[in-house]
């Protein structure tokens, strides 16, 4: 990620957060960029992701639908995008229709629904961390 | 894409729990002046999945059920002070000063700008007359004057006043000379800020003292609105007034305003002076708590000089304000500002305002805050006898409509006749609970929520609502724009998700009252007849009530608990009552109702426990009833004393199931298990992620005070790697175990099924988990958590000693 020259004053890096953000871009390189750059390894987690969208329950004789190590990572990573312009899902008509929303990150505000509409939770699920994993390579250069 | 789409009618109660024969009155605000169709109905079961055996209700016939014309009924959210209007606030020439720290001088924590701000006003905001002490749009102290008719002049700091820093402020205007002084002086001790700054440097970056010549023919213009703190004055009619309850002081209704420009932070030892003090004199008069020792020079040309330690005695709960001048100008906290916290020279040698009242000296005000939507009455309710005891909603359809965002349903519950009982089982609802929980708002707010329960949230139309109203006063899973943590929830306003039908953000799929209905409805299904009463009722009565019942049931997570309900519940077992706990993470919180009005409760989230946020420091105590908040636990009550098994871990995704223990094959408890086999898994169903252990976790543990003689039934496993440890349990973490580990790897991620005799036949069931509850149903109520919950319940209701 390209860092941004920043000048002293009343808007030091201490006031936005600069360092936490830095060790955030520090652990996409180390740990992340491997396997989004690398087309197989991306799609093998997009696999991943499309089979247990919000995991499952855990039943008699299997181990609990546990995520790869590098696919939590990024899912945790992607969960962590600021709330405002944040994808959510919107049950439009009760078990049957759910759209993609925007949330306006604030209170006050309202949630923007689009017509992008799955007929399941899990799918919209998906749908959404494929639109965040999207922005994520952006910012790293990388063209899904 | 759908426009509009939100909730379009909504409403709430006066009561929460009643009995026949009382009446209980219902405001409905209807978004868009919509008329609708209304039907009392009994609710027997609130999910909507198509996996269960859906939703369930039966509607009341009723003289009540019709149609009615509905009506958009604004919130005027915001705490404030009111000193009602009088000529002598009128004044010419005045001071006013205060001690403030304010909150979101310029924006909230969201970054939005929060805009102009009062601290102390006489001033109506439309005619702009009067005066006031305000923070202007940039965050600068500013000083106003007005006459009315563009006569207005405003006198600024001209510098930003700083987040959490106490500061000395005052104006004084001489209306001979038209000498405005405007002063901001910081005033920072190392401890003043419980949190915030210290260390200030340089000062000239916030400190300011400026003098003005006000233009000729501006002065402060009389009007009649009332003096307030924290907001100004925008109608001096609202239609609403203040009396009874925790205004029980008043002798007759309140009128209160329309407010604006209002206020997050604290103020301290306002003071307002009909003369323009020095800057000396004004040093004197903030420097003095008490009245009494004022210089007499000084005591004559005072207006007001508000003392909030005044009425501190065992706790701080009053929303009298006292003013020590001989006006006796005292005012009325409204909306419920926050007492019992700490003031400018807090020194950190007392943790209670009860040690050291002077040290407590200031009040709390933020923009969100609701103590009563004081909406009108829409229609009212007789409870006919024929209303067996129950939980029951009137159902609002908008042009008779069921769909999500033209319905709404607003829940009570009903109990037996006064001085009956109709069962000999009690079901107690968590309703101290569903306030905490009361309009987290956490789908749209909340960053951490999503890391928490693994998905991204679902947003009904309750939510949208919901967020569009800034939360309709919040609730204890949230904090208020300037950061703090909401400590009060009201009931006397819709609480959007204590609702049927509704999906909650902390569960994949539902939560607290619609989860506890899983348990009525299973009640209902096999015939079991129950009383209903609620953590309101227990409260008030305690184990007198109880008593009643030779088996009280509670909830899926009756997790705020006042001490008088703890004490009932801790008596009963003693005196021979049983119990079935079938949740996890119960008794867990500190709640307090209101001394003088049960419909209000105040939870402080001290600095410790799995919590929504920390509270300041010094800030430990309930203003409520003057004692140590958060934790039961801290006051030496941790659950596991009063249950058996003690919070361990919680996840609030998909859930597993349990293994029987040996104790579970021991005669004293075989019969629990009759029907199940020895190694069959327990509870692998259900409709609260899929399993009956889950959400949140509890675990026997003898030296937290699980009785020694208690039988460990059962326990769960495979918890997944979204499940983590309690953070009151943290001391050193380390990977893989307790507390740095998650479900893969951690042996205290677990539920336990514990079950223990108490003194007089008396005995306990826990079960450990949140999502017990959301199995019953499973294969038309025919399975193993069904089968297990009919076994206890027949063997508790045979009277003589247990096996």
């Amino acid at each position: 990620m390209k860092k941004k020259a920043r000048s002293r004053g009343n808007n030091t890096a201490l006031r936005d957060n600069y360092s936490l953000q830095a060790v955030d871009d520090y652990n996409v390189r180390t740990y992340l960029l491997k396997h989004l750059k690398d087309k197989k390894s991306r799609e093998a987690l997009i696999a991943e992701h499309r089979e247990h969208p919000r995991g499952g329950p855990t039943l008699p004789g299997s181990p609990p639908p546990l995520q790869s190590a590098p696919l939590a990572q990024l899912v945790d990573m992607l969960r962590m995008v600021p709330q405002g312009g944040k994808h959510t899902i919107v049950e439009t008509i009760p078990w049957k229709e759910y759209s993609i929303g925007v949330l306006p990150g604030r209170r006050g505000g309202n949630v923007k629904i689009t017509r992008e509409i799955y007929s399941s939770r899990e799918d919209a699920e998906h749908a959404i961390f494929l639109k965040r994993l999207k922005a994520l390579c952006l910012k790293y250069d990388i063209k899904m | 894409m759908k426009q509009n789409y939100m909730l379009r009618i909504t409403g709430y109660t006066d009561k929460c729990s009643v009995t026949p024969g009382e009446d209980i009155n219902f405001y409905v605000h209807s978004e868009f002046d919509e008329k609708y169709r209304m039907d009392i109905v009994r609710l027997i079961n609130g999910d909507t999945n198509p996996e269960g055996p859906g939703f369930k209700e039966k509607v009341v016939r009723n003289s009540v059920n019709g149609e009615y014309k509905g009506v958009n009924q604004p919130l005027m959210s915001g705490s404030y002070i009111l000193v009602p209007n009088d000529e002598k606030l009128d004044v010419d020439s005045l001071t006013v000063a205060a001690f403030i720290y304010p909150t979101t001088p310029i924006v909230d924590i969201e970054g939005a700008p929060v805009g102009e701000q009062a601290i102390l006003s006489k001033w109506d905001a439309k005619k702009k007359t009067g005066y006031g002490l305000f923070i202007n749009d940039s965050g600068e102290l500013e000083f106003r004057l007005g006459r009315g008719r563009g006569k207005l002049s405003t006198f600024s700091s001209k510098k930003p006043l700083l987040r959490k820093v106490w500061y000395k402020v005052y104006a004084s205007f001489d209306a001979e000379s038209g000498q405005v002084v405007v002063g901001q002086i910081p005033y920072l001790t190392a401890t003043n800020g419980g949190h915030g700054m210290s260390m200030l440097h340089p000062r000239e970056d916030t400190e300011s003292i400026r003098k003005y010549r006000a233009p000729p023919g501006i002065s402060a213009g009389k009007n009649k609105c009332p003096l307030l703190m924290a907001a100004s004055t925008l109608n001096t009619d609202s239609n609403r007034t203040l009396f009874g309850k925790h205004f029980n002081y008043l002798a007759e209704p309140l009128s209160i305003p329309e407010h604006t420009t209002k206020y997050n932070g604290k103020i301290e030892r306002p003071r307002l002076s009909n003369e323009a003090l020095s800057l000396d004199q004004i040093e004197i008069l903030l420097n003095n708590q008490k009245f009494e020792s004022l210089p007499t020079e000084l005591r004559a040309s005072l207006i007001g000089f508000w003392d909030f330690c005044e009425n501190i005695t065992v706790d701080a709960s009053s929303t009298k304000i006292t003013d020590c001048s001989p006006n006796n100008f005292h005012g009325v906290g409204v909306n419920l500002p926050v007492r019992g916290v700490i003031g400018h020279n807090w020194s950190s040698h007392f943790m209670s305002f009860k040690h050291g009242p002077q040290e407590y000296g200031a009040i709390h005000f933020h923009d969100e805050s609701v103590d009563d939507a004081r909406w009108t009455s829409s229609f009212k309710l007789k409870i006919s006898d024929k209303m067996e005891s129950g939980v029951y909603a009137a159902r609002l359809r908008v042009k008779g409509l069921s769909s999500p965002d033209h319905e709404d349903y607003i829940p009570f519950f009903v109990k037996p006749p006064a001085g009956t009982t109709t069962a000999r089982i009690a079901l107690v609802m968590s309703t101290h609970s569903y306030m905490a929980y009361a309009n987290d708002n956490l789908s749209v707010n909340s960053v951490i929520a999503e890391l928490l329960t693994g998905q991204v949230p679902l947003l009904q139309p309750e939510d949208l609502l919901l967020n569009q109203e800034r939360g309709y006063g919040l609730g204890t899973y949230t904090s208020y724009r300037d950061g703090w943590g909401v400590n009060i929830s009201s009931r006397l306003r819709p609480i959007l998700n204590m609702r049927p039908k509704y999906l909650h953000i902390l569960s994949p799929s539902i939560w607290q009252f619609n989860a506890d209905l899983h348990l009525v409805d299973w009640l209902h299904e096999l015939g079991y007849s129950v009383d209903i009463y609620t953590d309101e009722d227990v409260h008030r009565e305690g184990v007198s009530l109880l008593k009643k019942y030779p088996l009280v049931l509670t909830g899926h997570h009756p997790e705020y608990i006042s001490e008088e309900q703890m004490d009932a519940y801790h008596d009963y077992q003693l005196q021979g009552g049983r119990w079935m706990y079938l949740a996890a993470n119960g008794f867990y919180w500190v709640c307090v109702p209101h001394p003088d009005n049960p419909n209000i409760i105040e939870v402080r989230k001290g600095d410790n426990g799995t919590r929504a946020w920390t509270v300041t420091p010094g800030e430990y105590c309930n203003a409520f009833d003057g004692k140590h908040g958060g934790l039961w636990r801290v006051r030496g009550r941790v659950m596991s004393k009063l249950l058996g098994v003690t919070f361990t871990s919680f996840g609030l995704t998909y859930s597993s199931y349990y293994r029987r223990a040996p104790d579970s094959q021991l005669p004293e408890c075989k019969w629990i298990f009759k029907g199940i086999g020895k190694n069959e898994p327990i509870g692998n169903f259900g409709l609260v992620g899929g399993g009956a252990a889950g959400l949140e976790l509890d675990r026997y543990d003898l030296e937290l005070g699980t009785p020694h003689n208690a039988y460990l039934l059962a326990h769960s496993e495979g918890h997944n790697d979204i499940f983590v440890s309690v953070t009151e349990e943290s001391t050193f973490n380390a990977r893989g175990y307790i507390p740095g580990g998650t479900g893969e790897t951690n042996p205290w991620t677990r539920a336990d099924i514990v079950y223990y005799k108490t003194p007089n036949d008396g005995a306990v069931f826990s079960v450990g988990s949140m999502s017990w509850c959301g199995s019953l149903q499973h294969n038309n109520y025919d399975n193993n958590v069904s089968k297990i919950m009919q076994n206890i319940i027949d063997g508790f209701l045979k009277e003589g000693p247990l096996p």
